[in-house]
């Protein structure tokens, strides 16, 4: 239902939100003033979106979106542009018919901006889905290009008062980088103005009685007013233009009673300097922005720094790559923008250097170091045909690569998109204690006039000092800051452990689990067959034997042939005329003998003499023969990943019941669950028993955490409280798990639960002191007890305690990626 | 105490001047890279028996 | 390959040279009037061979010949190596120097003479002064000049000290300096009463702070990392110390005058501003010092890095003496005692000497071609009598502070005081004595440099001033 046409007079409509056309629930008294009278909303939400709107004259955004085809408007300035595919190709991700981008929004202050965002960019035609950030200020859009364009959706968030602009690593840059320093620059302005300020305050307060000159009191006072009025004016500015958004979008956040604050006691000690006579504040002023000021950087930085899985990713990418235009006739470089790159294009990546997109290893012997962004701490070979990944460095020797995969494709795009995603969703605890902030203030506020009432008639002179001790002493910005620095900063830490957390909800759940349920076998191996055995039934020797197989095999792309090749020492036998049987085995000559490797009656077509017996086991061998006979059978089997029993080990030491339910076959899923000492393990079930069981599970309170691959068993991982999938590489892209274990080492699920206790602990601590601060300072102030100094101290000590727990979650004993970050950062240097 | 009429107005005038260059150095970049500079005076090799510059 | 000239090598040569003898000189005149203290007899009934007149002689020699050419020399060495530019302008350096020379000249004849102002650490007259002003004038000149013209985008942390070092004592030596002149010779303050007193300690402890302090950590983010060989060990440590040095620094300046005339809230506010001096001090120590963390080894065979690095325990040392003597209840039993020597001395000599000899011992092979210089053994040896001699220096005149301090306030029960001064005086002679050896030790390191010195530009080779590198 178009709410236009609401205004058109759709009288028998009267029921629908005027704003997003939602059905009003019944006993609704929200309602908006369109034109000449009052529309109803269904929710605070849409009254506030649809008040802003109109406050801001934009009352045309509802009569424009009822004409369908969409009235054109006059290009005011380069949106356009950012509908050129060539221009987009560095940022759209093609996802179906649909397009997906990521947009860094500007000018984000709150949730509620966030919130008021997303239902902008969601409210556009064409736009299938939409979701923003509060911790990063990144917008996923995805929409239909066939309805929309991009300048549209970028020109819709500039309409409401943000700027939206494509998000990529070199401008993300710029913006934080831009971000930091004008937070700084403020900071030290407020800074030094608090310290001067303090300069001439203390006086006032060291002297005795008529100590300090009159005329000398009055020059002091007029001096700090001077070096308040910058502070006040230029490092005070966010909150102000903060509150005058929230009071605009009608959603009062904690800049509202701050500001408030800040106004009064600077209004009142102006009015005194002027009259000459009645109290200053300017060294509380000051004092109470720069601290408040302190606390947003930290907020800023463990932003940042939690953002690092993203920002460290991405600055990893280089500006430039090093093209070889004429590749493999002249290996003369040029220097190309790392965003003009295309699949196919080859590249010259020299030691030290990092590799600008995905791609295969063309020429070149050496290594790089994926921890950043695998949490793989080891160097890892690269030969021609390796794989490469965008954000890895190359550590030892040049290396020329043809690109396979650049821009939003790559590996590298995939984990920032799957960690943007989780943090665009809102946990629980954050909204729980954003929701309780937003009723705090109000509490405030009016508690904050009822105390001016009651002094103005006691005792006019401490209106003013306690109006603004409690509307800064018991700001609730600790509340607000509580959960979401300690989730932001786990977030990030939990990238650098190697597992990117994809949905907001993962680490508090992970936190409480208390059963894990292993899909599959192949979590808790590799997956991939490997050499077990070599029996020898003739007169050449084991290692013989493995040399022709490995001849006879050297270009097979079966599963066993590779084993075998892999198993092999390296003799480099050569052999020739190859001869495939499909579902039997090869045949070809080494040394000018015929040799069979295969089944066991496809062998003994040509391999006279007896057969060995055999023991029967679930096992696959593979016979090796020549024409004299039977040389060989080599055992092959499938084995338990190295580290499973330690991480197995370490789960249960922190109480956690481990599960395997797989659709193997009874004799591997029971020999893995021996081997494991898994006490819970079944074979053969079918996803809906898989399903049943965790049902069950979940049915006696138990917590269950589900560990798969992450695309097969959409259902199974859908019931379960919490999902992780240990993938990697370019299978990343479709998985659909909470987590992803993008280091392959499963001791990092025990790690991760480790962590997310620690992160739930250091929320629960962080709300319990908001919580229990300001309970207790609010009757302080509202009896005129405090100071507004001492006021602004505690306000701000209370935001410290809090930031500052929040970034004891990154101090950890396990040095894995900081160790191996440490010599790929001095080869940047 | 007359003089803390010249050294008042004076402590705001450095004040200010202080502040003027920090935003001066803020803006400028001085402080973005607050590791490299430390690392880039020991690539500077003053040692003698070193005429040539390095490239 | 693009040619961008030389580096000048001149000025900074003659500096250094002079350093090294001003150094001695300086504390040569101070052996001899501590001598004088002990055997009152040793001004030989000349005037101009008196205590009084000698004294001004000792510190101006000292800080601003000694000290002054020391930071001279550095400055202009760091700002074109961390800039990769050559000098601003040449003929106005080699003014500096020349007119720095006369400068210091002037004052080793004008103050034997009994021609002083009056104010401590600002004795000289008023020609001297102006001639002073023009030199620091074309200073500021040549080194924001090479600044300004740099080759780097980032300015090094040393030159933000430097800088703000030039700066301020430009504006410092500006207030308290001015004067009317009657005569030729003879000037009044321009303040009258605690007026003066208050500018003249505002401006006394701000030389403390920007001459002796903020300049001398110029050098040391610049020589401890180059002799260590490593970077140091928090550069964003070093950018907050300078800021909030500089801005502490400038309004902890009454403490000088506890229990004066100066109104007790003035006093009262200097002692909190010096509490507070205490966290950038000594975060600017633990970063000198923590540049060595993982390479302890360094100090066992380096005399040079010992040398910086034992001048920044005694910078740290007299960092917390100085607040802790500020607080009025200690200033009540410290001021005017043998005590304030002894704090000063560990910072000048502790501190201040140190950190420039470790600095000359670094600069001096590099400016002339040299690898190292002629005798590491006897660096070594000047290390140990230096640390012993100020060891020695500030131990005796501590306990002599404190005895004085105690003789002087006891009083007996009926009210008048249990000693007379003579008495404290007699009680402190064996310290004084103690004192004498430690400053001859002292001076007698001060011979071993010079020797070094002489004998390794006598063997050095062909000393081309070095190309300016080419910017990264």
């Amino acid at each position: 239902m178009n709410p236009a046409d609401l205004i058109r007079g759709g009288r028998e409509a009267a029921d629908l939100c005027f704003h997003c056309g939602e059905r009003v629930p019944p006993g609704t008294r929200y309602a908006v003033r369109a034109g000449d009278r009052w529309e109803p909303v269904c929710c605070a939400g849409c009254e506030a979106v649809a008040s802003a709107i109109f406050q801001r004259g934009l009352a045309d955004y509802y009569r424009l979106r009822e004409s369908a085809g969409g009235a054109p408007q006059p290009e005011s300035d380069d949106l356009k542009l950012y509908d050129d595919p060539a221009v987009q190709r560095a940022f759209v991700r093609r996802d179906g018919d649909g397009r997906e981008a990521q947009l860094l929004l500007e000018g984000i202050r709150c949730p509620a901006c966030a919130w008021l965002n997303e239902q902008v960019l969601a409210g556009q035609p064409g736009v299938l889905g939409a979701s923003v950030n509060t911790a990063t200020h990144v917008a996923t859009v995805r929409w239909d290009p066939a309805r929309a364009r991009l300048s549209d959706i970028l020109r819709a968030v500039r309409e409401i008062g943000y700027r939206a602009s494509p998000f990529d690593p070199a401008h993300a840059r710029a913006v934080q980088r831009a971000e930091r320093r004008s937070a700084l620059a403020r900071i030290c302005v407020a800074g030094l103005g608090a310290m001067q300020v303090m300069m001439y305050a203390v006086p006032a307060y060291l002297a005795g009685e008529g100590e300090l000159a009159a005329d000398i009191a009055v020059l002091m006072r007029w001096a700090s007013l001077a070096l308040t009025l910058p502070v006040v004016c230029y490092s005070a500015w966010p909150f102000f233009a903060g509150a005058w958004r929230d009071l605009c979008t009608g959603r009062p956040g904690m800049d509202v009673p701050v500001a408030l604050g800040i106004a009064v006691a600077f209004g009142a000690s102006v009015a005194a300097t002027l009259r000459g006579e009645g109290e200053v504040y300017f060294d509380s002023v000051t004092m109470f922005v720069f601290l408040l000021l302190v606390g947003r950087y930290f907020e800023i930085l463990a932003r940042q720094r939690a953002g690092r899985a993203l920002r460290h990713l991405a600055r990893l990418v280089p500006e430039f790559a090093n093209r070889l235009r004429d590749f493999p006739r002249s290996l003369e470089p040029e220097r190309v923008a790392a965003a003009a790159l295309e699949a196919g294009d080859v590249v010259l990546v020299r030691p030290g250097e990092t590799f600008p997109a995905d791609g295969l290893v063309a020429q070149g012997f050496g290594a790089a170091s994926e921890a950043l962004v695998s949490g793989e701490a080891r160097p890892v070979a690269k030969s021609p045909g390796s794989a490469v990944i965008a954000g890895s460095s190359n550590l030892s020797s040049p290396l020329i690569v043809r690109i396979t995969r650049v821009g939003p494709e790559t590996l590298l795009s995939s984990i920032l998109r799957l960690a943007d995603r989780a943090a665009a969703q809102r946990p629980r605890l954050i909204r729980l204690a954003d929701r309780t902030a937003s009723w705090f203030i109000g509490l405030v506020i009016a508690l904050a006039a009822i105390a001016a009432w009651f002094w103005a008639g006691e005792d006019p002179a401490r209106v003013v000092p306690t109006v603004v001790a409690v509307l800064v002493a018991t700001c609730p910005c600790a509340l607000s800051l509580s959960a979401p620095i300690a989730l932001t900063v786990a977030v990030g830490e939990f990238a650098r452990g190697g597992v990117v957390v994809a949905r907001g909800g993962a680490v508090e759940t992970l936190a409480k689990t208390s059963d894990v349920v292993f899909d599959k076998t192949g979590t808790l191996t590799h997956g991939e067959l490997r050499l077990k055995e070599v029996l020898t039934h003739g007169a050449a020797g084991r290692e013989r034997c493995l040399a022709v197989a490995a001849a006879i095999e050297a270009a097979s792309e079966h599963p066993i042939g590779k084993a075998l090749v892999a198993a092999e020492a390296g003799t480099a036998l050569r052999a020739a005329e190859f001869r495939n049987v499909p579902g039997a085995g090869m045949e070809a000559l080494v040394e000018g003998s015929r040799y069979r490797i295969g089944t066991l009656p496809f062998v003994r077509e040509i391999s006279p003499g007896p057969v060995p017996r055999r023991e029967p086991g679930q096992d696959t061998v593979v016979w090796l023969g020549g024409e004299s006979g039977l040389l060989a059978s080599f055992r092959l089997g499938d084995e338990l990943r190295r580290e499973a029993e330690e991480a197995l080990a370490l789960l249960r030491s922190l109480g956690v019941r481990v599960h395997l339910l797989s659709g193997d076959g009874e004799n591997a899923v029971r020999e893995i669950a021996w081997r494991l000492d898994i006490p819970f393990a079944e074979a053969g079930a079918t996803p809906q028993r898989k399903r049943q069981l965790v049902a069950e599970l979940q049915k006696e309170g138990r917590i269950v955490a589900m560990v798969g691959d992450g695309i097969n068993d959409a259902p199974v991982l859908a019931q379960a409280d919490v999902s992780l999938a240990m993938i990697g590489g370019a299978r990343l892209a479709q998985q659909r798990a909470d987590a992803v274990i993008v280091s392959q080492d499963l001791r990092d699920l025990p790690r991760a639960v480790v962590h997310a206790r620690r992160a739930l602990r250091i929320v629960r601590q962080n709300i319990a002191w908001a919580f229990v601060y300001n309970l207790l300072v609010l009757p302080l102030a509202l009896a005129g007890a405090l100071t507004p100094w001492a006021a602004a101290l505690g306000m701000s000590a209370s935001s410290l305690v809090v930031g500052l727990n929040a970034l004891r979650l990154e101090r950890r004993p396990r040095r894995k990626t900081t160790a191996s970050a440490a010599p790929a950062r001095l080869a940047a240097t | 105490m007359d003089i803390l009429y010249l050294l008042v107005p004076l402590s705001v005038a450095l004040v200010f001047l202080i502040g003027a260059v920090l935003w001066f150095a803020l803006h400028s970049g001085q402080f973005d890279d607050l590791e490299g500079p430390a690392l880039k005076i020991l690539a500077d090799d003053d040692r003698a028996g070193k005429s040539e510059p390095r490239l | 390959m693009q040619n961008n000239g030389t580096y000048n090598y001149t000025v900074v040569r003659q500096f250094t040279v002079m350093t090294v003898v001003w150094g001695l000189v300086g504390m040569l005149v101070g052996v001899l009037i501590a001598a004088q203290l002990i055997w009152p007899e040793l001004n030989f009934d000349t005037p101009w061979l008196t205590y009084g007149r000698l004294r001004p002689l000792h510190t101006n020699a000292v800080i601003f010949a000694f000290g002054g050419s020391a930071l001279f020399a550095t400055s202009y060495y760091v700002v074109q190596r961390t800039c990769q530019v050559r000098l601003f302008s040449d003929g106005l350096a080699a003014f500096t120097f020349w007119g720095w020379q006369a400068v210091i000249v002037l004052a080793a004849l004008t103050l034997p003479m009994g021609i002083t102002s009056g104010k401590e650490y600002a004795e000289l007259e008023w020609p001297i002064d102006i001639l002073i002003t023009l030199v620091w004038v074309s200073y500021a000149i040549v080194f924001f000049g090479t600044i300004a013209r740099r080759k780097t985008q980032h300015i090094y942390v040393a030159n933000w000290f430097f800088g703000a070092y030039i700066l301020t004592i430009a504006l410092l030596h500006l207030v308290n300096s001015a004067a009317v002149p009657v005569t030729f010779w003879k000037s009044y303050s321009a303040y009258a009463g605690v007026q003066d007193a208050m500018v003249q300690w505002w401006y006394g402890h701000n030389a403390v702070g920007f001459f002796l302090t903020a300049g001398f950590l110029g050098m040391m983010y610049y020589f401890i990392p180059k002799q260590a060989g490593r970077p140091i060990y928090s550069y964003r440590l070093s950018v907050v110390h300078f800021w909030a040095l500089i801005f502490t620094y400038m309004w902890a300046g009454p403490h000088h005058l506890h229990y004066t005339a100066l109104p007790d809230w003035t006093q009262s506010l200097g002692m909190v501003f010096s509490l507070i001096l205490l966290a950038p001090s000594w975060g600017g120590m633990i970063n000198g010092i923590m540049t060595l963390s993982g390479a302890w080894h360094k100090l066992r065979t380096d005399p040079i890095l010992k040398f910086l690095i034992v001048s920044l325990s005694f910078y740290g040392m007299s960092t917390f003496e100085g607040p802790m003597m500020s607080i009025k209840t200690v200033n009540a039993l410290s001021h005017y005692t043998d005590w304030t020597i002894g704090h000063v001395h560990s910072g000048a000599l502790g501190w201040v000497a140190m950190v420039s000899i470790g600095c000359l011992y670094s600069l001096i092979p590099r400016l002339y071609g040299r690898t190292s210089m002629w005798s590491t053994r006897l660096i070594d040896w000047h290390f140990w009598t230096t640390t012993i001699g100020i060891v020695l220096y500030i131990a005796a005149m501590w306990i002599a502070g404190v005895m004085q301090g105690l003789m002087w306030r006891s009083t007996n029960p009926d009210g008048t005081l249990t000693y007379t001064f003579v008495e404290a005086l007699q009680a402190t002679h064996p310290f004084y004595i103690v004192r004498l050896c430690g400053g001859a030790l002292v001076l007698a390191g001060m011979f071993l440099m010079i020797y070094n010195v002489r004998r390794t530009l006598q063997e050095r080779g062909a000393h081309i001033d070095q190309p300016v590198m080419a910017p990264a």
